[in-house]
């Protein structure tokens, strides 16, 4: 279980003389095991800073995060990350860079073959074993990020925008295929993006954030039933989620128009 | 059952998708591939053939210019029956063995001392005011101090060598391991790194194609020192041969010097580009 506690990070200005940025304002939040939780809001709205302190990236200036009741003070394997960019090691192959987080524990690069054999067929990557990442499509790669984080069987998966980079028809099967191995190996997932319809896609709660400063403005649990298909987002209950999630990020100058001139 | 039955079969279909997407990048690569190397030898022989033209109309005294072919004759002449004692053999042999052990020797010592600088600061602040002198010092004001300290035998000239080619080796180390990705450093440090790992598997690796720049212009700087090193009292060696040809006015030798300099010079480059790519495959890829 994750519980992050009235969590605050400000950042010191960049100009001299400027204001400190508070890019996360007393931001609590639990994620349960098992849960498959999503963050959404607009750019500068403090979701990617909040996945950085849960990686452990950076450290809070006020409150506390805690995984199963320890502190989170760094970087570890039990908090695996998988990032925008899917930032596979070119100099390694397909097979090892899924093996990497096992050769780092095990000190060794001979490590479980039958585990990795494994884990490539459940990510759809047979027959790309000994290529390189860049020799993959985008939607290969991060599928092999994604099998790099799982292999070490972290406490959390802690995705950050993920699909972002990917073109609409890919990222819309990349969500078909995360789920489905959700389905099958059920971690606890925390997902970033600023995309409205994944979030509900994908998620049990979609936590909503609002920028200036960084704050949970909303918290809503999704109650689709699983598994979900994909013509879901035409769904009038799927649009019910959508409309109210749009109604807390709308931008504040559409209700009050005259203050931007 | 019905959706997980599908989304297989998606994926199935993804997959073949993209395995083709794979192999036309596979196949863009091979196209590169075709490195059109009947331009190089085109050229070659049409430096030649002008080379020829320009003796054979006589812009330049045979005396100052000799032909191809009678440097042909003289590259024949020295590998048989040798000139000023020694044989064609000799002199590359000599060469190479002084280019090879300072050039070997500035690499082993090079690459560990710029990855010491990169990594911390004290040493950077105590190495970096050395290395930035005597960067720009030309050898051949280095060559009394080297008969000096070393005296006139080999070790001279392969300290010679070995000054000449390290600030370049550890100038591209140094740079190399700072050119690691903040973003591939984190990955590392999310699946628990330690520093060695750290270092074998992320900064090594990032700091190899810099490395390999550097050893690539250091090897052609370490045979434009040559023949300053063969001023130093050598008997044999391309330089040297060089040198007393130039004395004895033989421009037919000092020719066959010449090219055997640039024909030996290329094949390292070679040499070093084949370790390169079979070593850093991804260069200029990720």
């Amino acid at each position: 279980m994750i519980a992050v506690s009235e969590v605050s990070k400000v950042y010191p200005s960049q100009v001299r003389g400027g204001r400190p940025l508070v890019a996360v304002d007393t931001v609590d939040l639990t994620v349960q095991d098992g849960e498959f939780v999503t963050v959404v809001g607009p750019s500068g709205c403090g979701k990617t800073t909040l996945l950085n302190l849960l990686a452990g990236f950076e450290q809070p200036n006020r409150g506390e995060i805690r995984l199963d009741d320890r502190p989170v003070v760094r970087p570890g394997p039990e908090r695996a990350v998988v990032f925008q960019q899917p930032s596979l090691l070119p100099w390694m192959t397909v097979k090892e860079n899924i093996a990497f987080g096992l050769t780092l524990r095990e000190g060794t690069r001979r490590v479980d073959q039958i585990r990795i054999a494994s884990m490539v067929e459940t990510m759809g990557l047979t027959g790309f074993e000994n290529h390189r990442p860049y020799q993959l499509s985008g939607g290969m790669q991060q599928r092999v990020a994604i099998a790099r984080a799982l292999i070490i069987e972290p406490r959390v998966l802690l995705m950050d925008e993920p699909f972002g980079a990917l073109d609409a028809q890919t990222r819309s099967e990349m969500q078909r295929f995360l789920l489905s191995i959700w389905g099958k190996l059920h971690p606890t997932v925390l997902f970033v993006t600023h995309d409205v319809e994944e979030a509900i896609m994908l998620a049990d709660r979609v936590v909503v954030m609002t920028p200036r400063p960084g704050r949970i403005a909303d918290i809503l649990t999704v109650s689709l039933a699983r598994p979900r298909q994909w013509d879901l987002t035409l769904s009038r209950e799927f649009n019910e989620y959508k409309r109210k999630i749009l109604q807390v990020l709308r931008p504040p100058e559409e209700r009050d128009p005259v203050r931007l001139a | 059952m019905a959706y997980s039955m599908k989304a297989q079969a998606d994926e199935d279909a993804l997959l073949r998708e993209e395995s083709s997407l794979a192999e036309e990048s596979l196949d863009l690569k091979s196209a590169q591939k075709h490195r059109h190397l009947y331009v190089s030898w085109l050229v070659a022989v049409a430096l030649i053939l002008l080379w020829w033209l320009v003796t054979a109309v006589h812009v330049f005294p045979p005396l100052d210019l000799p032909s191809p072919l009678h440097v042909a004759k003289d590259i024949y002449a020295i590998s048989t029956t040798g000139y000023n004692g020694y044989s064609l053999l000799d002199n590359i042999g000599a060469s190479t063995l002084r280019i090879a052990v300072g050039f070997f020797a500035a690499v082993i010592l090079g690459v560990p001392i710029g990855f010491w600088m990169a990594s911390n600061t004290i040493i950077f602040n105590a190495i970096d005011p050395v290395l930035q002198f005597l960067r720009p010092i030309p050898p051949l004001a280095y060559i009394p101090l080297m008969v000096l300290w070393f005296g006139t035998g080999q070790m001279s000239k392969f300290v010679l060598i070995f000054f000449c080619t390290i600030p370049m080796i550890i100038i591209s180390a140094m740079s190399g391991v700072k050119s690691a990705q903040e973003s591939r450093l984190r990955v590392a440090q999310v699946f628990g790194a330690n520093r060695r790992q750290m270092f074998r598997y992320i900064t090594l690796p990032s700091a190899l194609p810099e490395i390999f720049t550097g050893m690539r212009i250091a090897i052609a700087v370490a045979w434009t020192c040559l023949v300053a090193a063969e001023m130093i009292a050598a008997q044999s060696g391309l330089g040297a041969m060089i040198l007393t040809a130039g004395n004895q006015l033989r421009v037919g030798v000092v020719f066959v010097g010449i090219i055997f300099i640039g024909l030996i010079g290329y094949l390292m480059e070679v040499v070093i580009r084949t370790v390169e790519r079979r070593m850093v495959p991804w260069k200029g890829k990720a």
